[in-house]
């Protein structure tokens, strides 16, 4: 064949595809609808950030003033927002049984007196860590509060001893820390998980089509039309059936770059460019994985649909973004190579929130290209799936 | 009466007899709610981001800044793998990723303490994961606060043991992590994602059995004719095999999983069954009209699959629904997982009783009646046009017959 050749037939099957396409709108909801809404989804979602004002209830048995700064303080900062007032601590819980606060922020009674007469009162806040995320931020802010309580108080105490501001305050606060969250210094949570769980959405999506497309063939029984049209050779159907996705998803890919880090504004501290390759390579491992994937299981379509949606599905949990996959069992932190989400995840982390030389992630851009060249491994198996395997259901 | 109620049954068991011979169908929903917890479960089950690697840049070279580093090392969130000489070669270990933390002493850290002055310790992050953040700047904190409060005694203390306890920490405080004691991450998000696999499995085995439907008897979606004429009696009977079916796998995910991976298990059995009934019925329901999106068997995979995590993130489990934008909280609105895993978290997770979980109750009711009027408009729809084709059928038969005679 010469390349001429080689290239009209690559057009042709192409064409076919696309006519295939046009047939059925299932494509153009699960290839365009569903990414595209995703991508809107996940960033309007959290589009906040941060969830700020978040609902903790009070119990102040005490109503004093100086309970009352407490809450004052308490109230100020960002997250927490004092919602309601409960006369006890048990009417406090059946609220948070029904949702409607997500912490509850206790003074008993004889606080104030306790701590004018040095006798140590406690005061105690629970969190509802059934919900991670705003019991997080609430902990944070209960934490810090209940501390500059005592803080305070021990530097009126010093203060009132006739020592200077300076050193009241290198005596309650001798050491400051300063926390610089590197990348991402909001510690905004639309940062943290858009970047990965929206390539994870594509992945799953090409994946899936992917092993649909190829699968089609068989369960109409056309997949012999297309062996003659490819002259018989896998590598040119593959390519010419793929083609029209491989385009979509790359520009899929475009616009998500383009919206996070050009519209969005997310850090991006690496050339644009970068991310723009490395998510075009992420498209070619996808599709190379589900094509290895349905010579793996020839012809059963079904199945072959279900390992690459298992292995969409379970890379948004394994990856390591949400819950590090450094927490997690040993044999885990090995099998969670085969996932393509997990290599994009840790360049994205070196790249894009980083702005790290590519060099110190340069075995899981291998990775990406193993998965891409998968199918130059079954090419020759294909050749044998096409002539002698049919559908099975 | 009777007559109606053997007709549902016969459907029923025709139902029945299609999913027995459909592998694709039983393993959606016998092998995949089943095992896909398990799954889950695997990877979650060790709850907790302990030990986050940490390297401590010392310049101060000075006591106070070693026993820093050993308190941190021995908390819960943070673990001191290296003490760097400068912080260029901690950045080369962060780049590495093999710290995702970095301490930063300063030169002047013991000078400053000794001449009362105010020091400060510089704390880097990387943000790869929340859990990260999270456990390294709690272990930090403490730390801080721990030997500041050491320190302060020097000032303060009067002398007793008592006298420098309480100079230590005027009014104490204690913090309670509630139903969910260890913050751990499998007993946060596995509950909600058990919900959510009820859903969905449902929703690709009664869509696959429909693209089975529809593949072997064309553009019907019902087979014996002389059975399925009327619609309600078809979507009873269609659902009474999977509302079995998910009875057995509701009970299996509120009792077996949780035990087996240890998950807050506070609820009342009673409860959690008046509650699941609406859920599963919704869920059957929503399937039952989805399905009429699907015509091939594999259609299902291709729909419902990419629709998971969408799903668990509008419903305001991970992200507070108050806090997003009200467009999304109304089609959260749509989806009974919605409803139901907030509900399971409740009764499961916090012991919440009925009347705590009234609102999903109700809310899931709802769902199931607009959901069962949906697909019964549906059916109709669909039953009327074979029944214009068959009498069009007949009609040239009559005419023929006239001919005849």
């Amino acid at each position: 064949m010469t390349i001429r050749n080689v290239l009209t037939r690559i057009r042709l099957i192409a064409h076919r595809e696309m006519h295939m396409f046009s047939r059925r709108p299932m494509f153009l909801f699960s290839m365009l609808i569903v990414p595209v809404t995703s991508i809107f989804l996940f960033t309007t979602v959290m589009g906040d950030g941060l969830p700020v004002n978040l609902p903790a209830g009070l119990v102040d048995e005490d109503n004093t003033v100086i309970s009352r700064s407490l809450v004052r303080t308490l109230d100020a900062m960002a997250e927490t927002d004092l919602v309601a007032r409960y006369p006890s601590f048990h009417e406090a819980r059946q609220a948070m049984q029904r949702g409607e606060i997500c912490a509850i922020y206790h003074i008993p009674k004889g606080t104030t007196s306790k701590a004018l007469s040095q006798r140590q009162p406690s005061i105690s806040f629970y969190t509802n860590e059934t919900y991670f995320l705003p019991s997080a931020m609430l902990m944070k802010e209960m934490y810090l509060s209940s501390e500059l309580i005592s803080i305070s108080v021990n530097r009126s105490t010093m203060t009132a001893r006739g020592n200077t501001l300076g050193r009241a305050m290198a005596a309650t606060q001798p050491i400051v820390l300063e926390t610089h969250p590197l990348g991402n210094p909001w510690i905004n949570y639309a940062i943290l998980l858009c970047n990965v769980i929206l390539p994870g959405v594509l992945i799953l999506c090409i994946l899936i089509s992917t092993s649909y497309t190829i699968g089609m063939e068989w369960k109409m029984e056309t997949h012999l039309d297309l062996y003659r049209m490819g002259n018989h050779n896998p590598a040119v159907i593959l390519m010419g059936k793929l083609l029209p996705q491989t385009l979509l998803y790359m520009l899929i890919f475009l616009f998500m770059d383009v919206y996070l880090y050009k519209i969005l504004y997310y850090p991006c501290h690496c050339a644009f460019i970068n991310m723009v390759l490395i998510g075009w390579l992420t498209v070619f491992a996808a599709q190379g994985m589900a094509i290895f994937v349905f010579a793996v299981f020839p012809g059963m379509m079904r199945f072959s649909m279900s390992v690459c949606s298992l292995i969409g599905v379970v890379s948004m949990s394994i990856s390591g973004y949400s819950f590090p996959t450094l927490a997690m069992d040993r044999y885990l932190q090995y099998v969670v190579n085969i996932f393509p989400l997990r290599h994009y995840y840790l360049i994205y982390v070196n790249q894009a929130l980083n702005g790290y030389s590519i060099v110190y992630v340069w075995a899981n851009v291998a990775a990406l290209t193993i998965f891409m060249l998968l199918p130059v491994l079954v090419l020759r198996r294909y050749n044998k799936i096409f002539t002698d395997y049919s559908y099975r259901p | 009466m009777i007559q109606k109620f053997l007709r549902i049954i016969s459907i029923a068991g025709h139902e029945l007899y299609e999913i027995m011979h459909d592998h694709g169908v039983l393993t959606f929903i016998l092998f995949l709610p089943l095992a896909y917890p398990l799954v889950y479960g695997a990877i979650y089950h060790t709850e907790v981001m302990t030990d986050v690697p940490t390297a401590v840049v010392d310049d101060s070279k000075s006591s106070i800044a070693r026993d820093f580093a050993h308190r941190l090392d021995a908390t819960q969130g943070a673990r001191v793998v290296q003490l760097c000489t400068d912080m260029n070669q901690a950045e080369e270990l962060m780049r590495q990723m093999k710290v995702y933390a970095i301490v930063h002493i300063p030169e002047s850290f013991e000078r400053d303490i000794k001449r009362e002055r105010q020091t400060r310790i510089g704390l880097y992050i990387n943000m790869a994961s929340s859990l990260y953040y999270k456990g390294v700047a709690l272990a930090t904190n403490m730390t801080v606060l721990d030997m500041n409060k050491d320190i302060s005694i020097n000032y303060l203390g009067a002398g007793t043991k008592q006298q420098n306890k309480v100079a230590r920490q005027p009014i104490s405080y204690y913090y309670t992590p509630l139903y969910n004691t260890q913050s751990g991450f499998a007993a946060f998000i596995m509950p909600p994602v058990l919900m959510l696999i009820l859903q969905q499995t449902l929703l690709l085995g009664i869509g696959m059995s429909m693209g089975r439907a529809r593949e072997t008897y064309r553009r019907k979606m019902h087979t014996l004719y002389q059975l399925y004429q009327r619609p309600v009696e078809i979507i009873i009977g269609k659902s009474i095999p999977y509302f079995a079916l998910y009875l057995i796998m509701a009970v299996y995910m509120f009792t077996f999983i949780t035990w087996f991976f240890g998950l807050p298990s506070l609820g009342n059995y009673l409860t959690y069954l008046v509650v699941i009934v609406p859920y599963l019925l919704a869920c059957i329901f929503m399937g039952v009209v989805l399905s009429c999106l699907v015509y091939r068997r594999e259609d299902c995979i291709m729909i419902f699959v990419s629709l998971s995590v969408p799903m668990l993130f509008v419903s305001g489990v991970i992200w507070p629904a108050s806090h997003e934008p009200a467009f999304w909280r109304y089609v959260s609105y749509c989806l009974p997982s919605t409803f139901g895993m907030h509900a399971y978290v409740r009764i499961q997770s916090m012991g919440a009783g009925f009347a705590d979980v009234y609102p999903e109750f109700r809310a899931l009711w709802i769902q199931t009646a607009v959901y069962f009027f949906i697909a019964y408009l549906l059916y109709r729809w669909r039953l009327s046009l074979i029944k214009k084709k068959l009498i069009t059928l007949f009609e040239g038969d009559y005419e023929n017959e006239r001919l005849l005679i």
